[in-house]
């Protein structure tokens, strides 16, 4: 196949895959496992066309038994090689959350920085396609809670592939969240926005370097993930109206890029937090305490748009009712006006 | 069909056998038009039934007209889009 | 066929081609508005679809063994199991096309049915009900009751950790279990013998000192003689079996799934291997006439149209009632008879 151009774009998936290539073209230790990872190419896409280049040895579909499997990638990882281990629905976590929240997260830690985890999770996100109550989480807030992971959140696919590169040389675990939605597979099509020009060379992305998606000079939109998308999109509506909306993708939530946000707030004085994770004692009220610790005077007014606590239903009434609607974001924007 | 004899049509070469269907589905454009393009070099990726693919470019140019854009359906034979190549064939 | 009357062949070739034809309706409905491209969030069932064409046999001869206090835990591909339960086909169906009158009021979706009436469930995640069935077997046991409790799993779920410590669970309590393992070769995209090393699933019920046995085909009388065996020694409190039976996957692991790894062979020979067509000869060898057999066939098929047409004309849930039923009782519990009493400091 030929090289691509600069002119290129590619889908969130397709980014993802490059870097996952690249770096195992350059690292004979970076090794890929997961469930439906080899022949299928993931069931969204993340794996597409490795198992082609680089054989079953390094693209590994693995027994469903995440306990396993994700407990290996952290003892490999702590003898010094470089694995990613996919769990094809973030949801399936709780069948090994030991051997993420115990073992991945701690063990440095607990080893005085003595051991490292230099291993990737990847793990699809999200709901909007009525996958129902144990399919479509995005659970960015329990794994932000949890001290000793990095958790990274693309929602293009240049940030994907900068992230990815980053992600897989760092020497910590990284969760890695991709948002299905924003995968551009052709049976769950994406909103526009998330694909994009992506640079054929190499390039990492720092973690905790939030990115303004679009400037603005009334109200600061957080968001992350698929309501990026959602919040550019509040953005033009607002526009219409005379407003003047900031939107700030996170893109990753630890380290979490706390200037970025305060200095946006400082301008604006208004900020609306927007989650598609559960809205207790997660991503929404984090933020809103961050800014109020480092800034209080800044905060004219404040909204959350978050899924309510309930679980994720099936039928697309209700799930349109949980899932934050661009329509959402633009009445909270309204009233902190 | 076309006057544009000097221009390459970009179809679906090889239909799976593996579908009934004889419509297609573009999902993703990964050039725009006017973009530089090398033969072979992937152009968009197509959907048939629950069967991606993607479609190369059967020659060297530029990509100088999409007629499919995303979501537009087509059928099996239709042309998506054309090149120019770089040296244009010449004509009779 | 001294174990299984002739009745129960009919019941059980009832159960077969009622769900055989639900699948086939089901798959119709929801392909509907997801042409000429498959988008999984179009058409009038929308999110994920696991349809269980060829493994009916698997679901109609072991729950025929069954009654109502029973309990039964299914899959992520739980219809023909619910259906060969006795679950509430109209408002099933309704929860499928998630409306306001189905099981769940339209939050639950396929792969989360329960009908407590006739105590079925079942989990999108794969093993997770072997647990819930120990927990049903382990409170039969504690109530001395006689019920037992069967849990479907798939055979790729014979890696998972939930299901191996069931099995050690009811071992060691004799719990009245019997887990059933419908091997369809294939976990998505996975071939068991990439997976795991053991010939077959039965084999590890060895490491738990418990009965293991395997139906080769899926044969609906041997189902039915196996299971029979099994959930009698369940109910006579001689503690657990794991039971495999081998069935086939006629349609992709869900809805979306093109099947581009699966060879071409494999997907005609489960085509091939029908247990409705055997279990139809099986009637005729006993007598059954064509005409019963098709009086049988035509009353399923009548069963699963009004299903369905019920189903499509319920409506839809109304929005606010997503943030309803995350709880039975009120969030601050159940008790008001708080005495007037301080443990620790106040001031009142």
């Amino acid at each position: 196949m030929a090289e691509s151009k600069s002119t290129r774009e590619l889908t969130m998936s397709r980014a993802m895959v490059s870097a996952i290539a690249h770096e195992m073209r350059e690292d004979s230790e970076v090794f890929y496992m997961g469930e439906d990872v080899a022949d299928y190419g993931g069931i969204f896409d993340s794996t597409q066309g490795l198992r082609e280049e680089f054989g079953y040895d390094r693209v590994m579909d693995v027994p469903i038994s995440e306990t396993a499997y994700l407990g290996a990638a952290v003892g490999a990882a702590q003898v010094g090689m470089r694995p990613i281990a996919e769990l094809m629905f973030v949801d399936f976590f709780g069948v090994a959350m030991d051997q993420i929240y115990n073992q991945m997260a701690k063990n440095t830690y607990m080893s005085g920085g003595n051991v490292s985890v230099p291993m990737v999770l990847t793990a699809a996100v999200g709901g909007t396609y009525n996958d129902a109550a144990q399919h479509s989480q995005t659970l960015y807030g329990t794994f932000a809670h949890v001290p000793g992971l990095k958790v990274v959140v693309p929602s293009t696919a240049y940030d994907a592939k900068g992230l990815m590169h980053n992600a897989i040389r760092d020497d910590d675990p990284v969760l890695y969240m991709f948002h299905k939605r924003l995968m551009g597979i052709g049976w769950m099509p994406a909103p526009e926005g998330p694909k994009t020009p992506v640079p054929e060379t190499e390039y990492t992305i720092p973690f905790g370097s939030a990115d303004v998606k679009r400037a603005g000079d009334d109200v600061t939109i957080v968001t992350l993930g698929l309501h990026v998308h959602r919040a550019l999109e509040a953005a033009e509506t607002l526009a219409d109206e005379g407003m003047s909306a900031e939107v700030i993708d996170l893109r990753s939530l630890v380290p979490l890029d706390t200037d970025t946000i305060v200095e946006s707030v400082e301008k604006t004085g208004s900020l609306v937090v927007v989650d598609e994770d559960y809205r207790s004692f997660g991503v929404t009220g984090e933020i809103v305490a961050t800014v109020a610790d480092e800034s209080l005077g800044a905060l004219e007014s404040v909204e959350r748009v978050a899924v309510p606590d309930v679980p994720i239903p099936y039928s697309r009434p209700l799930e349109d009712e949980v899932i934050p609607s661009t329509k959402d974001i633009v009445s909270a924007v309204q009233r902190t006006q | 069909m076309s006057e544009h004899t000097d221009r390459v049509a970009v179809t679906v070469s090889e239909w799976p056998g593996d579908v009934e269907s004889e419509e297609g589905v573009v999902v993703n454009w990964f050039v725009g038009e006017g973009s530089d393009v090398e033969e072979s070099e992937s152009l968009c990726e197509i959907q048939i039934e629950k069967v991606s693919l993607d479609v190369y470019a059967p020659a060297s140019g530029v990509l100088s007209e999409i007629v499919r854009e995303e979501d537009a359906e087509f059928e099996r034979g239709d042309t998506l889009a054309w090149i120019t190549p770089t040296e244009a064939e010449p004509e009779q | 066929m001294p174990l299984v009357s002739e009745q129960t062949m009919e019941e059980m070739f009832e159960n077969m081609v009622t769900a055989r034809h639900y699948e086939e309706r089901l798959q119709e409905e929801y392909l509907e508005g997801k042409q000429p491209a498959f988008d999984i969030s179009a058409g009038p069932i929308p999110g994920e679809l696991h349809l269980a064409a060829g493994h009916e046999a698997a679901a109609a001869g072991v729950v025929q063994h069954l009654r109502d206090d029973d309990v039964v835990t299914a899959t992520h591909r739980p219809h023909h199991v619910a259906i060969a339960k006795g679950v509430d086909l109209e408002r099933m169906t309704a929860e499928i096309f998630g409306r306001e009158t189905g099981l769940g009021k339209g939050k639950g979706g396929h792969m989360h049915l329960f009908d407590p009436d006739v105590n079925f469930a079942c989990s999108g995640i794969i093993a997770e009900g072997c647990p819930p069935a120990v927990g049903a077997g382990l409170a039969a046991k504690k109530r001395n009751t006689d019920s037992v409790a069967v849990s479907f799993l798939g055979e790729g779920a014979i890696d998972q950790g939930a299901f191996l410590e069931s099995l050690n669970f009811a071992a060691v309590f004799d719990l009245p279990v019997v887990f059933v393992i419908e091997d369809n070769d294939w976990a998505i995209s996975m071939p068991k013998e990439r997976v795991t090393d053991v010939e077959n699933g039965s084999k590890r019920a060895d490491g738990f000192e418990m009965p293991g046995v395997r139906v080769d085909c899926d044969d609906a009388i041997e189902i039915a003689e196996v299971a029979g065996e099994a959930i009698g020694r369940a109910r006579d409190r001689n503690g657990p079996t794991l039971m495999e039976v081998q069935v086939h996957r006629r349609m992709g692991h869900f809805m979306g799934d093109p099947e581009t790894y699966r060879p071409e062979a494999d997907q005609e020979a489960a085509a091939d291997r029908d247990s409705i067509e055997r279990l139809e000869a099986d009637l005729r060898d006993a007598g059954v006439t064509d005409d019963r057999i098709e009086e049988i066939r035509t009353a399923a098929h009548d069963r699963v149209e009004e299903a369905i047409e019920w189903a499509k004309e319920q409506p839809q849930p109304e929005a606010d009632a997503a943030h309803e039923d995350v709880f039975v009782n009120p969030m601050n519990g159940v008790t008001d008879s708080e005495p007037d009493f301080e443990a620790i400091g106040g001031d009142d």
